[in-house]
């Protein structure tokens, strides 16, 4: 392992933006795109597959070898995008890294164009194409029908190559041609480039972001009174009429009529509304009473409410700040920051600590 | 019914495959409707694993790998559920449910595993740094047979052990260091975002992130619109990354033509 981390340079040395790809390259990049996720993670989630797969691009326009370790090197950055879509990223990628661009821009386009391919695929796959051709052939197998996942395979696949191979053509075109018109105004095209990337990045803080201290603190207890109403003969009333408690120090339990001075006490009903408490004669020698009882509740506060009360996802969004901090101040490579985390993740969930609740 | 070893390797050798190929490959020969089948045919029944196999696979119909959360594990639910419907002759609804437990040992695992895998990007890295092509390629086998090996062995133990290895495997660990592993595991996204960060930050572009961070709140909270959120969230990052790139542009023309700024003002 590398004690210092690799610096990706600016500028690629070979500046020559290199010849068209051949179509066996494409064709060899789009079979490679199906271990995008071979080697899935959550540092960078599909970053290994993703560099597998762009390989016999980058070797093709990157011939001189410390271009092509720098542009390996940042093709490792965070990726997560839709495996059966991913091509498009690809092309678009290989485009720029055609025409040698600024790596800086490379990347920032890379984590743009790759991050919103993700509901676009799970709307098209998941939910509608697994669920239409699964949902029919089991129904198939369950008859016992022998073709069924044979048929679901087929249709499965034919939907997924014809994606993968088509985007990986017609966003190649597309990025080679539209690229002429973005490097005229190079600096430019970085800034916006970089403007999107970063403004990417704050919105998967918040959708991907799920860590929350879901800590609470027990907090003393809280006192009551819930208010009773009995309907009993004039003369066991009399019984209650004697129930003057100092309400403050009273056990939890206790029952009270009136306070020390005899005047009746402010109490809260089972639904929740304001009662007085008191004896109420109802002239047929039964009297109504309104009796308190003390009750002591426990009173925990909770770390996340108040968290979210003063921003939502503030936890991801400080964890975040910290890791850039460390990364780009303190020279702290990535795999510090993994241990960093399993550190913060490990203590947390002691016992006594708990952090995760 | 008794197994025989070659029932045992292959069973092996099915679920190295699926393991591999619920996340790479053909993304589909993992599901249940062919897994049950296939699992149906090694055990010498395959009428009774085309029905489990088809009943899982309706389970799992909205229960997808969607947004990159784990749902329960479909190649070890998929397998297990055929295993028990031919060797213990279980109704395949039972069947099903009875390999839910399993499913959701698999999600454990896959998570703890997909946390456990980062350091392997070392190698990538260190790969990379060579410009060593052929490195990528033997670390990604490498790192598909970890994970189809993990899969296959725990698949195969349960196989031949039952239900009681299952239980005791889930025991064996504390579950504070599941949720201290699952949690760093959740956490780790953030050192992907803050590199990516640090490539792309400049002074004057933290707004621009805090933009993004604001309006992704706003986004995630409106039910309507919280699953495509992302790619809405795209559209207007577009917007203002678009507008930013022609007033730059057109300011470098304003300059050019001697800074003449005329028009409107």
């Amino acid at each position: 392992m590398a004690s210092n981390e690799f610096v990706v340079p600016e500028r690629y040395e070979d500046l020559t933006p290199a010849p068209q790809v051949d179509q066996k390259t494409l064709n060899r990049m789009a079979l490679r795109s199906c271990w995008l996720q071979s080697s899935f993670n959550y540092e960078t989630m599909q970053s290994g597959g993703w560099l597998f797969a762009m390989i016999p691009g980058l070797e093709k326009v990157h011939t001189n070898k410390k271009d092509l370790a720098a542009s390996m090197y940042h093709n490792l950055d965070f990726i997560n995008t839709h495996p059966f879509l991913v091509t498009f990223v690809m092309g678009i990628v290989l485009s720029l890294e055609q025409n040698k661009v600024d790596t800086q821009t490379i990347r920032a386009v890379r984590i743009s164009a790759a991050s919103p391919l993700g509901g676009i695929g799970d709307a098209l796959f998941w939910l509608t194409l697994v669920p239409i051709t699964a949902g029919i052939t089991s129904n198939m197998a369950i008859a016992g029908n022998i073709a069924a996942p044979i048929i679901f395979l087929v249709i499965f696949n034919i939907a997924q190559f014809a994606c993968r191979f088509g985007l990986m053509n017609w966003s190649y075109r597309v990025g080679t041609g539209a690229i002429d018109a973005l490097t005229a105004n190079m600096q430019a095209f970085t800034r916006a480039a970089s403007i999107l990337g970063v403004f990417v990045v704050g919105c998967l803080t918040v959708t991907m972001g799920a860590t929350q201290i879901n800590l609470t603190i027990p907090n003393g207890t809280t006192r009551g009174l819930v208010a009773h109403t009995v309907v009993v003969s004039n003369e066991d009333a009399e019984n209650f009429a004697d129930l003057a408690v100092d309400t403050d120090t009273a056990e939890a339990g206790t029952l009270a009529i009136s306070d020390m001075e005899g005047n009746g006490l402010a109490a809260a009903d089972a639904d929740g509304n304001a009662v007085t408490t008191g004896i109420t004669d109802l002239g047929n020698g039964m009297s109504s009473v309104t009796y308190a009882e003390v009750t002591e509740t426990p009173v925990s506060y909770s770390v996340a409410s108040t968290l979210d009360s003063v921003l939502p996802k503030l936890v991801p969004l400080a964890l975040v700040l910290l890791l850039y901090f460390l990364f780009a101040k303190k020279n702290f490579t990535p795999i510090k920051g993994i241990i960093l985390l399993l550190f913060i993740g490990i203590v947390g969930a002691l016992p006594m600590i708990n952090l995760w609740g | 019914m008794d197994v025989n070893a070659v029932q045992i390797v292959l069973v092996f050798l099915v679920t190295f495959v699926a393991a591999i190929d619920q996340f790479d490959f053909l993304e589909s020969l993992y599901q249940p409707i062919v897994t049950g089948a296939v699992i149906g045919a090694i055990l010498g029944d395959i009428n009774t694993g085309l029905i489990v196999g088809g009943t899982y696979q309706l389970m799992t119909i909205g229960n997808m790998p969607i947004g990159g959360a784990q749902p329960p594990n479909a190649v070890i639910g998929g397998i297990m559920a055929a295993v028990f419907a031919c060797t213990l002759d279980m109704d395949p609804d039972m069947a099903v449910a009875t390999a839910i437990p399993f499913a959701l040992l698999g999600q454990y695992g896959v998570t703890l595993f997909f946390t456990l895998r980062a350091p392997l990007l070392e190698f990538f890295r260190g790969a990379a740094e060579n410009a060593d092509t052929k490195a990528i390629t033997k670390w990604t086998i490498i790192s598909e047979c970890i994970l189809g090996v993990i899969f296959a062995v725990i698949v195969t133990l349960f196989f031949i052990g039952g239900l009681a290895v299952g239980q005791q495997i889930v025991d064996a660990i504390p579950a504070w260091l599941n949720t201290g592993l699952s949690q760093a595991g959740n956490m780790m996204k953030f050192v992907g975002f803050a590199i990516l960060l640090k490539i792309m930050m400049n002074r004057d572009m933290w707004g621009f992130f805090f933009m993004g961070f604001g309006l992704a709140l706003i986004a995630s909270n409106i039910e309507a619109i919280a699953g495509p959120a992302l790619l809405i969230l795209t559209l207007i990052g577009f917007g203002i990354a678009f507008w930013d790139f022609q007033q730059q542009t057109e300011l470098k023309g304003a300059v050019a033509d001697g800074g003449d700024f005329t028009d409107g003002i």
